[in-house]
């Protein structure tokens, strides 16, 4: 056997030293204090470089047998063939089980590496203690994926070929969703490691509660990031018109973004004005744990059924005692060591913004909460004997109020002051967005008629949300203007740039107001028709005539493809829908073509021929879809605006001297 | 190459032609039932989306029970008797349904209580003392806020 085809041995090797090394790392503290050496706390510094650089080693080894074709390994026989273009070649490293384990060990020991980058400085002290904690969670998931799942694994003899990788993770919006999604969760392990840091050695909160700020703000973008390119990617790709299902897959990653928006909510109010403190270490550890949960229902195959589970038990067991491992300590640590800190500072008012973060708290609590239990429920029940389903219909009904009650916290939350609010001033200040909200709603309702309360009642909450937040910096620009003389777009810029925690969480909830437009659009004024046509023929859906022009043959890479055309009339544009049949798979896919404008999309799909050159066709009209991915846009830009820093006051003053 | 490259002769007399295809209105009578059903051998998928052969016949199925003039509801009741409430997408309120229905309010009550005693409780203490910084916190604190970009 050629050595090439060796070399992926090396990355196994390295990652057996990893699982060692992070052991160490993980023992360090306590090895520390059981023999009294203080030095040795900093081993785990040491190890943490090491664990990064043997883990990475070991990914190379792996993307390294992808892209030579290495089929003596099991894995990359799985997911991967000759034919395979190099970039998904690549991404299949994480195109089934064993690797995205592997990727997500793989992220984890980089963050660490960044937190030693910045804790050498920032907090030396507690550095070993957090390293530590992350140590154990490597050495976890690495116990998982060499014993139990092992993308190193070989067999004998070597096929010539591979399989393919699922033609549906072909798609460049999938290659990014997982890792996106990785980061975000992994992202919380950081706040997690430090809060199980400072429970345990009684860290004061004021100085780690500015810490994790940045890194939870961080996860939960990435988190967001990822469930976006989901959502874009199911659109794009399942052909069934939209792009959330209520799947258990797409509620795993969405209850730790639930909590996870919780927390970056409370968490301001704790570095504001210090209190919550407890509460947020619950929160936080309750949000890395539902990242575990997530990754796990995901990788488990436990949500197909929970007999599936059986399947391979020895994994099953595996992660079913890692959680119940990581839950049960964190959580004991938590019940004995969390209420070590009740120097809070008290509430003065019911009415201040403190207490509305609260309100924030429950209402994004009770959502997760009750995704947590539609999403187990039936595999509880299965358990038991029971077989229920609970689908789209349900989390619509159940989660929908829920939201709109977010939506009407967060355009009530911005205009009321911390401490205590005057509520005369405050009803002033609701007047004008409440009338705007209101007539939105009126305004709805007139013009589309009867129907569903949520659409009018959406729309008005956004609405509010808007004014609200134009009227907030419409305040300060005012203010500003008047002091400084300023020109009015050189006032609003710095009135942005000059308190950019405060803009950069408004731009981020400007984007949430622009996504509920956008699933009010599609959600409730989509257009459908399910229909058959032969050449020429031309069908009338949401106010589009769409022509079906005829279809081609076209080959791919690694599929046969027949293209069919279909004319927007009107525009003159066309969409080109496709049936691919890949080589290596028996059932055809469906490619959609969609024509976006800012307003609406048409989207149409295949379906199968109905003989003398007629075809089954699927087409919608989704009002509005295009203000959805608009807004995850503005949203990541709030959020880089909110991490943002000024520039050093050294070169600021200069520049404010000559201006 | 180029023969089979095109097959859409037709395209330019098909302006002239067109003809107007409107949907079934039977179609959609069947697709909104079946949007509410689950394709018993799909992974959470409505059968009015599944590709599935199963879910091909209940649509064969639903189709011929409307033909005879069945209500929705009567239909949706023929497959909870064969398959069991498994196959409603939205969990019936009975057994470990109920519990998913009342659910969700159960949890905003208790939630939304104990973010009211929170509060109460909180307003009631009067504000305590500052705690004390010790001049080495103090130090601390003032770097971290330094590093932190005088934010």
């Amino acid at each position: 056997m050629p050595f090439s085809l060796q070399l992926v041995e090396f990355g196994h090797l390295a990652a057996h030293l990893a699982l060692a090394v992070a052991l160490l790392q993980g023992l360090a503290p306590l090895l520390a204090r059981a023999t009294g050496i203080p030095a040795l706390r900093r081993l785990s510094v040491s190890a943490a470089g090491v664990v990064f650089l043997l883990t990475t080693i070991g990914a190379a080894a792996l993307i390294h047998a992808f892209v030579i074709g290495n089929f003596s390994v099991k894995y990359v026989a799985q997911h991967s063939n000759e034919a395979l273009p190099l970039f998904y070649k690549v991404a299949a490293l994480w195109g089934g089980h064993e690797g995205s384990l592997y990727l997500w060990v793989w992220v984890l020991t980089f963050f660490t590496l960044l937190v030693v980058w910045r804790g050498r400085r920032e907090y030396p002290d507690h550095l070993p203690v957090i390293l530590s904690v992350q140590g154990w969670l490597t050495v976890g998931f690495f116990g998982l994926i060499l014993f139990l799942s092992n993308p190193f694994d070989r067999i004998f003899p070597a096929p010539a070929e591979g399989h393919d990788l699922n033609p549906l993770l072909q798609d460049p919006g999938m290659v990014i969703h997982p890792p996106m999604l990785y980061l975000g969760y992994v992202g919380f392990s950081v706040p997690f490691a430090f809060a199980i840091t400072a429970l345990l050695t009684n860290w004061k909160s004021e100085l780690w509660s500015g810490l994790i700020r940045r890194w939870t703000l961080v996860a939960w973008g990435f988190l967001t990031t990822g469930i976006m390119l989901g959502g874009w990617w199911a659109y794009y790709e399942l052909g069934w018109g939209g792009y959330w299902a209520w799947d258990p897959v797409e509620n795993a990653s969405f209850m730790p973004w639930l909590l996870g928006t919780a927390l970056v909510h409370s968490i301001t109010v704790q570095d504001r004005r210090r209190m919550l403190h407890t509460w947020n270490i619950f929160l936080v550890i309750a949000t890395f744990s539902l990242s575990l949960l997530g990754t796990f229902l995901v990788r488990s195959g436990v949500l197909s059924s929970v007999h599936s589970f059986a399947v391979d038990p020895g994994r099953g067991a595996y992660i079913l005692a890692f959680m119940v491992v990581v839950l049960g300590v964190s959580f004991g640590i938590f019940l004995v060591r969390g209420r070590y800190q009740q120097a809070e500072e008290a509430i003065s008012s019911m009415w201040s913004r403190e207490a509305l973060f609260v309100w924030n708290n429950v209402v994004f609590t009770v959502a997760c909460a009750s995704v947590l239990l539609g999403t187990l429920m039936p595999l509880v029940a299965d358990a038991f004997g029971h077989k229920i389903t609970v689908g789209a219909p349900y989390f619509n009904l159940v989660l929908v109020p829920i939201f709109l009650l977010a939506l009407a916290l967060m355009g009530t939350g911005p205009l009321v002051p911390w401490r205590k609010a005057n509520l005369e001033r405050v009803g002033r200040r609701l007047a004008i967005p409440f009338s705007a909200g209101v007539s939105a709603a009126l305004l709805l309702w007139f013009v589309f008629g009867n129907q569903y309360w949520v659409g009018p009642v959406g729309v008005g909450l956004v609405a509010f949300v808007l004014t609200t937040l134009g009227l907030d910096l419409n305040r300060s620009v005012r203010i500003r203007r008047a002091q400084l003389g300023e020109a009015l777009p050189r006032a609003v810029l710095g009135t942005v740039l000059g308190n950019r925690r405060h803009y950069g969480g408004m731009v981020v909830h400007l984007g949430i107001a622009i996504i509920a437009v956008g699933i009010v659009g599609s959600g409730l004024f989509r257009s459908e028709k399910t229909i058959t046509m032969a050449p020429g023929d031309v069908v009338e859906v949401g106010g589009e005539r769409l022509r079906f022009d005829g279809v081609r043959q076209l080959p791919g890479p690694n599929y046969r493809s027949i293209q069919a055309r279909v004319t927007i009339e009107g525009s003159g544009r066309a969409v080109y829908p496709e049936r691919r049949t890949y080589l290596k798979q028996e059932q055809p896919m469906s490619e959609t073509g969609i024509d976006s404008t800012p307003l609406r999309d048409v989207y149409v799909v295949m379906a199968e021929s109905a003989g003398d050159g007629r075809w089954g066709m699927q087409v919608y009209v989704n009002p509005l879809v295009q203000f959805i991915w608009f807004g995850g846009f503005v949203i990541i830009s709030g959020l880089a605006l909110g991490l943002s820093r000024k520039r050093k006051p050294a070169t600021e003053s200069p520049a404010r001297a000559t201006a | 190459m180029r023969a089979f490259l095109l097959v859409c002769l037709l395209a330019v007399p098909a302006v002239v032609l067109a003809d107007k295809v409107s949907e079934d209105p039977m179609e959609r009578r069947m697709l909104d039932i079946a949007r509410d059903l689950r394709c018993a051998v799909c992974q959470n998928q409505p059968v009015s989306e599944s590709h599935a052969p199963l879910a091909q016949d209940m649509r064969a199925i639903i189709r011929d029970q409307l033909k005879t003039g069945k209500s929705p509801d009567e239909i949706k009741r023929y497959f909870v008797d064969r398959y069991g409430d498994y196959v409603l997408m939205k969990p019936a309120t009975r057994g470990f349904g109920a519990i998913v229905w009342i659910g969700p309010v159960l949890l905003f009550v208790i939630i939304g209580i104990g973010g009211l005693v929170f509060l109460r409780r909180r307003l009631r203490t009067s504000l305590p003392a500052p705690v004390a910084l010790s001049a080495e916190d103090r130090k601390r604190i003032d770097r971290a806020r330094r590093e932190d970009g005088g934010a």
